[in-house]
C-alpha cells in the first residue's frame, strides 16, 4: 500500500531528477476503474510551467497481468501515427522508486470518457470516428511500426488459435469454479476455426467505449489502455468493440454509439478490409470467452487475497455473470 | 446476534451510499465506495438465496445425469448427500456435479445425444437465470 502524499514524493523527485529541475507536484488524485493498473492524475508545475502527467503504477494484482514494457512500447510505437494517445514520457522498471515499477504519460486534458450525457448526434459522430480509427489501425503494417520488437509476430493462420490457447488457458488456472457455459464456448471456437486473418494488424486488445478521451465537439483525443495489444487479426478489435457488455441498456447501439451496420461499414471503409460475416461470428463469440477469462482471473485475484481491490471484486462477479448470458444466447442460437 | 443478515447488509449498504458516501472528498472514493455498496447488497442477496439456488442447481443436474452415468463411481457420486448445509460444503457439492455435467455435455456433442445436450441447456440457461444478480444495475 502506498498512500497519495508518497507517490507525490516520490514523483517530485523521479522527475526532478529526468528533467533535471526542480519539479513541483501542485494536485495529485487517484482515478478509479476498471484499469489494470493503479492510475493516478498529477499537475506538475516545472520551471514554473504547469503540466498535466498521468502516472499509471503497477499494483501487487490486477484485472489484467500484462507486460508493462509492452504497453508503454505500443504508445511509443503508436504515438507518432494518425492514431491519437497520450505521449509516453518515462517507463521506471526500478522497484525502490515507487515500491512497484510504474508509466508516466502526457495526460489530455478537458476531456471525457462517458458518453451517457451526449445527445444522438454527438453520439453518431464519436462512434463513426471511432469505428473509423479502429480501422485506420487494422490497415497499418505492424512491421513497419517496430511491433515485431516488442511481441511475437503470428502467421497469419495462426493469430485466431493463439489467441484462443492463451485465453483457454487462463481459464483452465484461474477458474475458481467449474464453467460449464465457457467450457461449451471453447469447444464450439476450437470446431469452427475461422478463415486466416485478411492482414496481420496491430490489436488493442480493449478497444471500446471507456478506453478512449474525447473533448466536447465529441472528437476522439486519446485511445487508452493498451496493455493487451497484440499483433493478431483485425475482427478481434472490431468484434470486442461490439460486445453487449459494452452497451447497457442501449442493445442497438454499438458501445453506445452506432448501430452495428454502420460501425462495421465505417470500419470498412477505413481499413480497406471486409468483415465476413461467419469469420465475424467467431470473433464475437471468442471475445465474449476472453471476457469471462478476465473476469475470472480478477475474481482469483480477489479471492486468494492477492489483490483487495473493490474493481476485482466487481468484474469477477457481475462481469461474469452478465457475460455467461451473452454466451448463452450466442450459443444458444445454434442449438 | 443478527437475525437477519442479508437485510443487516443491505441497511449498512444504504447506509454506506446515503449517508457515508456523499461526505467522501475524492472521486476515487466516492466510485470505490458506490461499487461497495452495490456489492455488498449483491452479497445479500446471495446471502438471502445462494444455497437454496445451488440446491436447486444439485437438483436439476442430478436429474440430468442420472439419465446419464452408467459408471458405478459415478452412481455413487450422485447418490451422495451433501454433508452439511454450509455454503462451502453447497459449493463443493455443486462443483463435483457441474465438472460431470460439463463431461456429459461434451460427451453429449461428441457420441450425438440431442437429448442429453438438450437437457443441459435448458438446465445452463435456468442456472442464469437462477443466479443473475439484480442487485448491481
Amino acid at each position: 500500500m502506498i498512500s497519495l502524499q508518497e507517490v507525490r514524493q516520490a514523483a517530485e523527485k523521479f522527475l526532478g531528477d529526468r528533467w533535471q529541475c526542480p519539479v513541483q507536484v501542485t494536485d495529485i488524485r487517484k482515478i478509479f476503474g476498471g484499469a489494470s493498473r493503479e492510475t493516478y492524475r498529477l499537475e506538475v508545475s516545472v520551471d514554473g510551467e504547469s503540466r498535466g502527467l498521468i502516472l499509471r503504477r503497477d499494483p501487487p494484482s490486477s484485472l489484467i497481468d500484462t507486460e508493462r514494457e509492452l504497453e508503454f512500447g505500443a504508445y511509443a510505437r503508436i504515438f507518432p501515427t494518425d492514431i491519437p494517445v497520450p505521449e509516453p514520457l518515462f517507463l521506471e522498471n526500478d522497484t525502490t522508486v515507487m515500491q512497484q515499477p510504474f508509466s508516466i504519460m502526457a495526460a489530455i486534458d478537458n476531456c471525457l470518457t462517458d458518453v451517457a450525457g451526449l445527445a444522438a448526434e454527438q453520439r453518431d459522430r464519436l462512434g463513426r470516428e471511432k469505428y473509423a480509427i479502429l480501422g485506420r489501425l487494422a490497415a497499418k503494417d505492424p512491421l513497419a511500426l517496430g511491433f515485431a520488437e516488442l511481441m511475437p509476430v503470428p502467421r497469419l493462420e495462426d493469430c485466431a488459435a493463439e489467441q484462443l490457447a492463451y485465453w483457454e488457458s487462463v481459464i483452465i488456472d484461474d477458474e475458481i469454479h467449474p464453467q460449464p457455459i465457457a467450457r461449451a464456448a471453447l469447444r464450439w471456437l476450437k470446431q469452427h476455426m475461422p478463415p486466416p486473418a485478411q492482414k496481420l494488424s496491430v490489436v488493442h486488445g480493449d478497444y471500446r467505449t471507456g478506453n478512449f478521451l474525447f473533448n466536447t465537439d465529441a472528437q476522439i483525443t486519446g485511445i487508452l489502455d493498451w496493455e493487451m495489444c497484440h499483433l493478431g487479426n483485425p475482427l478481434e478489435d472490431l468484434a470486442w468493440s461490439m460486445d453487449p457488455l459494452w452497451r447497457g441498456d442501449e442493445t442497438e447501439l454499438a458501445g453506445k454509439l452506432l448501430a452495428d451496420s454502420e460501425a462495421i461499414k465505417t470500419w470498412e471503409q477505413a481499413s480497406g478490409l471486409t468483415c465476413d460475416a461467419q469469420a465475424f461470428r467467431w470473433w464475437r463469440i471468442f471475445v465474449a470467452v476472453k471476457a469471462v477469462a478476465i473476469w475470472i482471473s480478477s475474481s482469483e485475484d480477489f479471492e486468494n487475497g492477492q489483490g483487495k481491490d473493490t474493481i476485482l471484486a466487481l468484474a469477477g462477479w457481475v462481469m461474469t455473470d452478465r457475460q455467461n448470458r451473452i454466451l448463452l444466447t450466442y450459443l444458444n442460437g445454434d442449438k | 446476534m443478527i437475525p437477519l443478515p442479508d437485510q443487516s447488509l443491505r441497511n449498512l449498504s444504504q447506509r454506506l451510499m446515503v449517508s457515508l458516501l456523499p461526505e467522501f472528498g475524492s472521486e476515487y472514493a466516492v466510485s470505490d465506495a458506490a461499487s461497495l455498496g452495490l456489492l455488498m447488497n449483491a452479497l445479500a442477496d446471495e446471502l438471502a438465496e445462494g444455497i437454496q439456488r445451488r440446491l436447486v442447481d444439485i437438483e436439476e443436474m442430478k436429474v440430468i445425469l442420472a439419465r446419464c452415468v452408467t459408471l458405478e463411481e459415478e452412481r455413487a457420486m450422485l447418490a451422495a448427500d451433501i454433508t452439511s448445509y454450509t455454503m462451502a460444503s453447497v459449493n463443493d457439492r455443486h462443483d463435483e456435479l457441474t465438472r460431470l455435467l460439463i463431461a456429459w455435455h461434451e460427451k453429449s456433442e461428441v457420441e450425438d445425444l440431442p437429448e442429453v445436450n438438450k437437457a443441459i441447456w435448458r438446465y445452463l440457461h435456468g442456472h442464469a437465470e437462477r443466479h443473475a444478480i439484480a442487485a448491481v444495475p
